[in-house]
């Protein structure tokens, strides 16, 4: 469906409302339970929060319960970032619960729970006119993300999105409570305090929310909600990363026992198992198979073929994917991929760049200060796969022309709409129930796998679960793109940059996986609706942190033959890369020490400074000595210095028998007001380590149209053994919140690259670094 | 015909010898604790103890565990209170979950063999893959782990599953046990 030109149409425009002012809607949802929901204008959206008999509407941000149980609603995808705890946090924290009384619920999609910055951050995706859609005031974003229950997990916004939400919610609760309590005792609600659950009077009287939610139901909500002076917040304390977290996660206990379900771990009666396999790169239509090597086969339910994929449905996923390998599927198509093709087309696209590039940043005239006598050096990323451990799953029920769906989905109404259409059904006899993944890091902002169950569901008639091999994970998600850089500084007389250009070569990747996602274009046809198209998207963060007055930022779109998309760090993570091995190789031109090079450049990024300065000194920094082993690297993301997050980093690396070996990492972060401490700390920590597998692993080469390795043991991940000593410290700040999941994705490479750089004296310019030997 | 002891149960698998263990748990014992991540023996999110030992389910085949003992996650304490399983919560050393029951079997099998094990002994016994990156904190859990076994510290991060209003209540004071009746609250208000 093409909701542009219905968003965009200028009789809509002149009703512009106050959308800031939305109306709360208080009501009895569960049986003498407290309900905080929203109303949304122009139209109520139905509420999910507690999927019902029949789904009807009910439901909302968050609920109490008689017996004292407060649920709360997760509209974001659990992918491990902790999501689920954050959100239940700030509600419990703004209500005054005790965390012990607090539960959360993934809720379905709805226009209820808008993703309004990750809408406006990504408006050149789906909208006509992005400028109309470039903040998450704009009313175009909260009408597109609010029809479109646009509530996708992505690019850090949960908290921008949906901590203001809740904690109005949780704030409106807590006044009705109140005022329930004061009329029972007969005093003014401002002499009553809420904490642990209770509300509490001078003179001695307390009591539980559950006690009280009778009355409060029949409460009008305040306006405005009387939020707490504090949101949540807790305070770094240097040296105390052990400390215990005072708001433990509460996902934790169901997975260390097995009993926490992933799509492929649900269970129904007289549910079947589908195993799939799709063409190789290049050749993606079937073409022909062997269905009588499977005849008669022992415990096969059926065969279900598509333009695009065969499957196989048994009574164990075994034997699916036994009767695929013995089926044979070809496939066809305009030619497989080789690694020599992907080569020459960015190549090509590369030595176009004159011609091709497109300005996306331009400060001060950097071009004619380049013109001559510029220092001038290319860095090359190859494709990258995501390879979370669980592979794309899914699992669906149809029965009486409703499809039932239970998967994970980073844009659960997209991949709704796509199931939807491809059984020829309406959205809303599809009912998506979200489940948690085992990983992402952006692999699941794909829906492919929406599509064919539903597909194969229809066709088989009964209840199926589709897993996707490794080796169809590995070749059927997009990869991270491959870029090339071309980086250009003039220096001056002390040798610090006065102009800078960043021309960087890579697919517009993020306009193609807008293509796929909002437009539900396959693979194939999205590459070619985005073909030649510039994509500021897809070289964000090109912009460096530091003072330079001539800088200019550019993409030339390369066209390649193969299906790219983003990944956790972004295109932030890519032009880290560049930005932060550059400075490096200017600084070492200079004969400077890398971090005072960098030090003097961030006089306007007071945060940037503190953040490298303080890292420095927790990696215990010797100036980067010829044979030192360390290397420095900082990334600032977000658009606005302000509420921008900041993280520095210090590597030891060395090289051993084995290869590069990443000794130690200490790295400084500032993301402002910190929500839950040890959540940020795992995120960091978590980002180092992925950021680590992104430097000296992750990526693929392509024979034939398939990727080389097709398994994860040759893919160069780091394992337990592997992994350095990770410090973390926090700067306290009050500052804006900034998600922490994607800070030490974008740091951790050039830094690693900057550190062999001092151990051996080679650079490498090339992620992952020493993929073509020394 | 495959005969084992899962979970100290005795089972027959009704399927052909050469399927993996790991399929004939998930699909046929409905033992989904037990993860697929790569089939190959890569990852270990597969782990399981077979006759103690930690092997990869995915590599075994149910005719290879034929009069075998298998203990999968669902099995290792059935409360969560094997010394890995509190200290994994206490260290909030878990994040997507997916490796975790891998690497609790790993880890477990190694602390039930040598519970004072160093950090060299953890390295070598947990090959698993994990993608969000716990590394930084499994040698420390999995030590405190051992402590645990050796009876030096006491645990209690993660409940018992199955906690009755009741017992919740007499916990948690801003919790009260629901009355007799009420079962899980309907939804009157549509």
């Amino acid at each position: 469906m093409d909701f542009r030109e219905k968003l965009i149409s200028a009789k809509d425009r002149v009703k512009l409302p106050d959308v800031s002012r939305r109306q709360l809607l208080v009501g009895g949802a569960a049986a003498g339970g407290l309900l905080v929901a929203w109303t949304l204008w122009p139209r109520n959206y139905a509420t999910t929060l507690v999927p019902g008999e029949a789904e009807a509407d009910f439901g909302g941000w968050l609920t109490i319960g008689r017996d004292g149980v407060v649920t709360v609603a997760i509209p974001q995808l659990e992918m491990g970032q902790g999501v689920t705890t954050l959100l239940a946090q700030i509600a419990a924290v703004e209500l005054g619960a005790d965390w012990r009384q607090v539960g959360a619920e993934p809720v379905m999609p709805s226009g209820l729970f808008p993703n309004l910055p990750l809408a406006a951050d990504w408006a050149p995706l789906w909208a006509n006119f992005p400028s109309l859609a470039d903040t998450p005031d704009a009313w175009l974003v909260d009408r597109f993300a609010s029809a479109q229950a646009f509530n996708a997990t992505a690019a850090g916004t949960s908290l921008a999105a949906y901590e203001m939400p809740l904690r109005i919610a949780a704030a409106s609760a807590r006044d009705m409570l109140v005022r329930a309590a004061a009329e029972r005792w007969d005093v003014v609600p401002e002499e009553c305090e809420v904490a642990d659950g209770f509300v509490r009077h001078a003179t001695g009287g307390a009591l539980r929310f559950g006690e009280l939610v009778d009355e409060a139901r029949e409460l009008d909500p305040p306006d405005p909600a009387p939020l707490r002076p504090q949101a949540a917040f807790e305070q770094p304390v240097l040296g105390e990363a052990d400390a215990q977290t005072s708001f433990p996660r509460i996902d934790l206990p169901s997975k260390v026992d097995g009993s926490h379900l992933f799509a492929g771990d649900i269970r129904l009666p007289g549910m079947v198992f589908a195993s799939i396999r799709h063409g190789p790169v290049g050749l993606p239509e079937l073409f022909r198979f062997d269905a009588d090597a499977v005849a008669g086969m022992r415990g096969l339910v059926g065969v279900v073929k598509s333009k695009r994929w065969l499957a196989a449905v048994a009574e164990s996923w075994w034997i699916a994917d036994q009767a695929l390998s013995r089926m044979r599927a070809h496939f066809t198509g305009p030619g497989a991929l080789e690694q020599a093709v992907l080569d020459t087309d960015l190549e090509r696209a590369s030595e176009q760049r004159e011609e091709l590039a497109e300005r996306i940043v331009e400060v001060g005239d950097p071009d004619a200060m380049l013109e001559n006598a510029a220092f001038v050096r290319r860095y090359e990323i190859a494709p990258a796969v995501h390879a979370p451990l669980e592979t794309a799953s899914a699992t669906a029920r149809f029965v009486d022309g409703r499809l039932e769906l239970w998967m994970a989905s980073q844009m659960p109404s997209l991949a709704r709409e796509a199931a939807a259409k491809a059984i020829g059904i309406s959205a809303e006899d599809v009912v998506l129930y979200p489940v948690a993944a085992g990983g992402s890091f952006d692999a699941r902002l794909d829906k492919q796998h929406a599509i064919e169950i539903a597909q194969i569901a229809v066709e088989i008639g009964r209840p199926v679960q589709l897993t996707w091999s490794r080796v169809q994970d590995l070749q059927a998600v997009p990869p991270r793109a491959p870029a090339t850089a071309d980086m250009a500084a003039v220096t001056g007389a002390d040798g610090q940059p006065l102009a800078w250009r960043a021309r960087v070569t890579t697919p517009p990747f993020m306009r193609e996986m807008g293509h796929r996602l909002f437009d539900n274009l396959v693979p194939e046809a999205a590459r070619a609706e985005s073909r030649g198209e510039a994509d500021e998207l897809a070289v964000a963060g090109g912009m460096p942190p530091y003072g330079i007055s001539d800088v200019a930022v550019d993409h030339v779109p390369a066209s390649i033959r193969l299906p790219v998309t983003r990944m956790r760090g972004g295109a932030e993570a890519m032009t880290a890369f560049f930005t932060e091995c550059f400075i490096d190789e200017l600084a070492a031109e200079a004969g400077r020490d890398p971090f005072l090079y960098r030090m003097a450049l961030l006089g306007g990024a007071p945060r940037m400074a503190e953040c490298l300065r303080r890292a420095t000194r927790l990696g215990e920094w010797d100036g980067a000595r010829s044979g030192s082993g360390q290397g420095v690297a900082m990334v600032r993301m977000g658009s606005d210095p302000q509420t921008a997050g900041h993280i520095a980093c210090v590597a030891q690396a060395g090289m051993g028998g084995g290869g590069a070996r990443v000794t130690r990492l200490s790295a400084t972060v500032d993301i402002g007001r910190i929500v839950n401490l040890d959540i940020a700390r795992q995120q960091i920590e978590g980002g180092l380590v992925f950021g680590l597998s992104l430097a000296l692993g992750s990526s693929v080469r392509f024979e034939n149209g398939h990727p080389v390795p097709r398994n994860m043991g040759a893919l160069g991940l780091p394992r337990l053994a592997d992994c350095p000593d990770i410090v973390v410290d926090f700067i306290s700040s009050d500052a804006e919140p900034f998600d922490p999941g994607e800070l030490g994705v974008a740091v951790a490479a050039p830094a690693i690259a900057n550190a062999l750089f001092a151990a051996t004296g080679l650079r490498m310019r090339r992620l992952p670094l020493l993929s073509e030997g020394l | 015909m495959s005969r084992m002891t899962v979970n100290d149960r005795p089972v027959e698998f009704l399927m052909d010898d050469d399927t993996p263990l790991l399929w004939a748990l998930r699909d046929a014992a409905n033992l989904t604790g037990t993860k697929y991540g790569c089939g190959t023996g890569d990852c270990g999110s597969c782990m399981v103890h077979i006759d103690g030992e930690p092997l990869r389910s995915c590599l075994v085949t149910i005719g290879e565990a034929e009069g075998r003992f298998v203990t999968t996650i669902e099995g290792l304490s059935g409360d969560r209170s094997h010394p890995v399983q509190q200290a994994l919560v206490a260290e909030q050393a878990i994040q997507c979950g997916f490796c975790t029951p891998g690497i609790v079997m790993a880890a477990a099998a190694l602390i039930n063999r040598n519970p004072g094990a160093s950090e060299a002994d953890i390295k070598a016994a947990v090959p698993n893959l994990c993608r969000c990156g716990v590394y930084p904190r499994l040698v420390s859990a999995i030590q405190r782990a051992g402590r645990v076994a050796r009876r030096q510290e006491r645990i209690s991060a993660a409940p018992a599953p199955g906690i009755s209003s009741e017992d919740a209540a007499r916990e948690v004071p801003a919790l009260a046990a629901p009355p007799e009746e009420s079962g899980r609250p309907e939804p009157e208000d549509r």
